[in-house]
């Protein structure tokens, strides 16, 4: 009974690990954002980042995705590895990477078209798919995002008419549909009502099985009840990082501590 | 990470210091209370006061609302506040130590109860020394344990753990000496038995005094020694202490 | 204090709207009022002369109490001048006869009067016979018209001959009930919307002029749009944005309140004298040194107008990208969109309603633009238009008119003012007209786009 109370047990292993981060740093405009994280992303399991604002958690979740590419003046050390490959190396195809490195962002961003185009999306980007296989692709991807039985009958109807909970669930359908390994999700329910936000929460638990997930939010008790193990960040720094369970009954430092009862630091 | 006492006074939110507070402070007033309902009830025992020991049975009724209020604080804190980590743990402990108090003090009602027909039996009591032996180690116990709740005080938790061991080493020897009693002179059986259900009952608080002082452990180290061994304990709960 | 506010913007409002509305009446009312067929009256002067003629104002007079009025009188061949003033006190009688004629004719202008006899080399008719030979002879085509005379008698009984061959319209307006008048009306605006212009355009109709509006506008669109998208695209989607891009957009922006006929100038310097005259010299050597394009034309004006609107395409293409939220194209981008597969399939079908908003900008713009025309293509009379059955069909060489500088044409060029006016308002509202016209379409289009995508609107 001790040992469950003993964090680094229970640390995820290299070999369960997907995504590596290896004394990662990143600094934006000559500010240092993020100061050599280095942390294992265990496969098949939801990986909460908390932190106050600008601690810099969102910013390590898109240089995951290389979404700090768009901005021409940030730079990096250190490596981030996606089982087993550095995604800085030269020779990756960026477009390819993003690929299997889904992100969902805060707010939702469905594309000014049909649900069914919405989706198809993606799929279209990697050249022709016979429109039967496509059409599988895209009611597989609509039932795993828990949508397909809400919008089977109007997938030809601008995905803007969806409600704001629906709309997120169809971009985690339109990034499902290209098969990613990696589903980055950046506080994806925050613009949404309680019960939507249950409904993402409870789909972020299923999609478990299929792939990895990490998940940025600010809402604590989120990162409670969804994720496996939650890595707290403050100031571009890594401060804890061990299972959920340990971290919100038994923090091993003050500091995280203090952040997740919500006490003066 | 151990906290100390005064790490559930420095939220944010000051309704929710207060409410903490609150809780802490309601706790040791049903331990103060529980505390003197033991220490009246063995008093009137030893003293043949009968009145003292109606009056212990009758205030159970106190510990018991006293219970059912704490336990609501806590229910009310955790559907509104839903703490996390220290926040969690004050309240588990608090939910725990509430009801191993209201089981002292249903124990001390019970030797109050006991004290009552012994007085009235009229006979010449054995076991009495015993008895004074060991209610001294429990109450120490007792306080102890509250003491290390007040306190947070990790070390003062531990020597009520290894105490609750001498209690019931003792208590073996007591309840050894008490048959002897019994098998002497067969009148006093009835007595003695009555007295022997007070040791058992002193018993029981020395093994809630000790879970209380397991709760204060948890509360503060996050460690769960409930079933663990005794002997590693200390090496445990302290070794970690300077890490 | 706070009270007064509301009602000083309300009041703001109300007298703008207040003032357009003024103008589109006044524009209307004019406009079209000028081919209305309006009463003729016969007026006897206590001197005794007859004056025939339309009623057009009054004002007070000068020098004395009581008012004078103005009437159109034509005849200027007989008269020397078409408008005369007469005191209203000198007036002894008005009639209204129901035989008074007004023609339409080419070099003179109109005459008012009767119809005396109709002579067409066989047989001479008079009276009714006469004004029905003369209405069957309008109503054929001008070129089967018998070569006939007419005998026309002034109100003070001068006699005057005109040959057939000059006469476009004849009307006895008194003679008409509403419905016919309609009917003349609805005809009058018809030729002028598909006729070209007659007597140095103080007559006839604009067809020309709305067809080198239109076609340069169109023109101009076709350069300006690529240029102006393609521009805001790099200075918004894929420029570094730095203190560089800063510049360049209050560059653009500035270029914007540059005054039009400043791009004129440059528009003849550059596109004309330099560009045109080197193509000239180039590929149409034969015909030196008669310029074919190192002389204002089509091209040239479009150009020219081009680089005016530019700015106005640039900044609102702009306005429309900016606009675009970051997280779509994040969206695309973290689905392994490439920047290009971004642009093409999110930011510009998005930017779409900004970028049409462009174009009714600069529509609206260079429609209403003279002064910039004047130096590098618009012509007071094209003999031929810049769109026709000749290979290479569009002719860019050539020159074109243009309904603002007819416009000014009419107003200030023509012999008689006084005459003009009417046809300048005709002018004025057919210009708002287009113009509106094009923006409706962009506007609707725009709806269009936009229901379709489910945006609000």
């Amino acid at each position: 009974m001790l040992a469950s109370n003993q964090g680094h047990n229970n640390m995820p292993h290299q070999d369960q690990s997907c995504l590596s981060i290896d004394a990662f740093s990143l600094a934006y405009a000559g500010k240092q954002a993020l100061h050599e994280l280095t942390l294992e992303i265990p496969r098949h399991r939801v990986t909460a980042f908390i932190g106050p604002s600008g601690c810099g958690k969102s910013t390590l979740l898109r240089a995951i995705n290389r979404l700090h590419d768009l901005n021409d003046e940030t730079s990096h050390q250190g490596r981030i590895m996606v089982e087993g490959i550095d995604i800085h190396s030269p020779d990756i195809d960026v477009s390819e990477l993003r690929r299997r490195i889904g992100m969902v962002f805060q707010t939702p961003n469905p594309f000014p078209m049909s649900i069914y185009e919405n989706v198809a999306f993606g799929l279209r980007l990697q050249g022709r798919t016979a429109k039967r296989k496509r059409d599988d692709i895209i009611e597989w991807a609509l039932t795993s995002a828990a949508l397909w039985d809400e919008v089977k009958d109007r997938l030809h109807q601008s995905a803007w008419q969806l409600s704001g909970g629906q709309q997120q669930r169809l971009v985690i359908a339109r990034t499902l549909a290209v098969q990613p390994e990696i589903l980055l999700l950046d506080e994806p329910a925050s613009a949404l009502d309680p019960v939507s936000t249950l409904k993402i929460e409870e789909l972020i638990c299923n999609l478990k099985s299929q792939l990895t997930l990490v998940l940025v939010t600010h809402n604590m008790q989120q990162a409670a009840r969804v994720s496996d193990f939650t890595a707290f960040l403050s100031q571009g720094e890594l401060i804890e990082y061990g299972p959920t369970d340990q971290l919100f009954t038994n923090p091993r430092l003050r500091h995280t501590e203090n952040y997740i009862t919500g006490r003066i630091n | 990470m151990e906290i100390n006492s005064e790490s559930h006074s420095q939220h944010i939110s000051r309704q929710f210091n207060q409410e903490l507070e609150e809780l802490k402070t309601h706790l040791m007033a049903m331990g103060g209370l529980v505390e003197k309902q033991v220490q009246d009830a063995i008093t009137a025992l030893l003293e043949n006061d009968s009145k003292l020991a109606t009056k212990v049975r009758d205030n159970d009724r106190e510990v018991n609302d006293l219970h059912l209020q704490i336990d609501e604080e806590c229910t009310r804190i955790l559907a509104r506040r839903q703490p996390a980590a220290s926040d969690l743990r004050l309240v588990l402990a608090v939910i725990r130590a509430s009801s191993d108090l209201e089981r002292i003090g249903d124990e001390a009602s019970k030797i109050a109860r006991n004290a009552i027909s012994l007085t009235e039996s009229n006979n010449v009591i054995r076991g009495l020394v015993e008895v004074r032996h060991i209610s001294e180690h429990v109450r120490k116990m007792l306080r102890d344990a509250l003491t290390s709740f007040a306190r947070f005080d990790l070390e003062l938790a531990i020597e009520v753990v290894r105490e609750d061991e001498l209690v019931d080493d003792e208590y073996g020897s007591a309840m050894r000496s008490l048959i002897t009693f019994m098998a002497e002179d067969a009148r006093s059986i009835s007595s003695v038995l009555s007295v022997m259900w007070i040791l058992r009952a002193l018993e029981r608080v020395g093994d809630h005094a000790d879970n209380l002082a397991e709760h204060v452990v948890y509360l503060v180290k996050g460690l769960d020694i409930r079933h663990s061994d005794p002997d590693t304990l200390e090496a445990t709960v302290l070794d970690r202490d300077k890490s | 204090m706070t009270r007064i506010w509301p009602w000083l913007c309300a009041a703001s409002v109300a007298l703008s709207l207040f003032m357009l509305g003024l103008l589109l009446a006044l524009l209307l009312t004019r406009g079209l009022g000028h081919f209305w067929p309006s009463t003729l009256e016969v007026a006897t002067l206590d001197s005794g002369e007859l004056i025939a003629g339309e009623a057009v104002r009054e004002t007070a007079l000068p020098q004395r109490d009581g008012k004078e009025r103005l009437y159109f009188t034509a005849n200027r061949d007989i008269d020397g001048a078409r408008w005369r003033w007469v005191a209203i006190d000198s007036i002894a009688s008005r009639q209204t006869p129901t035989k008074l004629l007004r023609l339409q004719r080419g070099p003179w202008g109109d005459f008012i009067g009767y119809l005396s006899a109709y002579e067409d080399g066989q047989q001479r008719l008079e009276g009714e016979a006469a004004w029905q030979a003369l209405a069957t002879a309008l109503a054929a085509p001008a070129n089967t018209r018998p070569p006939a005379t007419l005998v026309l008698e002034t109100a003070d009984g001068q006699l005057i001959r005109q040959a057939l061959a000059d006469i476009h319209r004849a009307q006895r307006p008194n003679a008409m009930h509403p419905g016919e008048k309609l009917r003349y009306w609805a005809h009058g605006v018809w030729q002028f919307l598909s006729e070209g212009p007659r007597a140095a355009n103080t007559g006839g109709g604009v067809w020309p002029a709305i067809f080198g509006t239109v076609l340069m506008v169109i023109v101009m669109s076709v350069i300006v749009m690529p240029f102006g998208v393609l521009a805001a695209i790099y200075l918004n989607e894929i420029a570094h944005q730095g203190r560089l891009t800063r510049l360049v957009r209050i560059g653009v922006r500035n270029l914007a309140g540059v005054p039009s006929i400043v791009y004129g100038v440059f528009g003849l310097g550059v596109f004309v004298y330099g560009i045109g005259s080197s193509v000239d010299q180039w590929f149409f050597e034969d015909t030196l040194p008669s310029p074919t394009f190192g002389t204002g034309g089509l091209l040239w004006a479009s150009l020219t107008l081009a680089l005016l609107t530019l700015p106005v395409v640039i900044v609102a293409t702009e306005e429309g990208l900016a606009r675009i939220p970051d997280s779509q194209r994040e969206g695309a981008v973290a689905l392994g969109a490439t920047r290009l597969e971004t642009l093409t399939r999110i930011v510009l079908p998005m930017a779409m309603p900004a970028m049409l908003t462009a174009v009714i900008l600069a529509v609206a713009r260079a429609a209403g633009e003279v002064a910039p025309l004047m130096l590098v293509g618009v012509a007071k009379l094209a003999p031929q238009m810049p769109l026709d059955g000749d290979f290479p069909y569009l002719h860019l060489e050539r020159k074109f008119m243009h309904l603002g500088y007819h416009l000014f044409d009419t107003a200030f060029h023509g012999d008689d003012v006084q005459a003009a006016i009417p046809l300048v308002y005709a002018t004025a509202l057919l210009l708002v007209t287009i113009v509106l016209v094009l923006n409706l379409t962009a506007i609707f289009l725009r709806h269009y786009l936009r229901r379709q995508r489910g945006q609000p609107c």
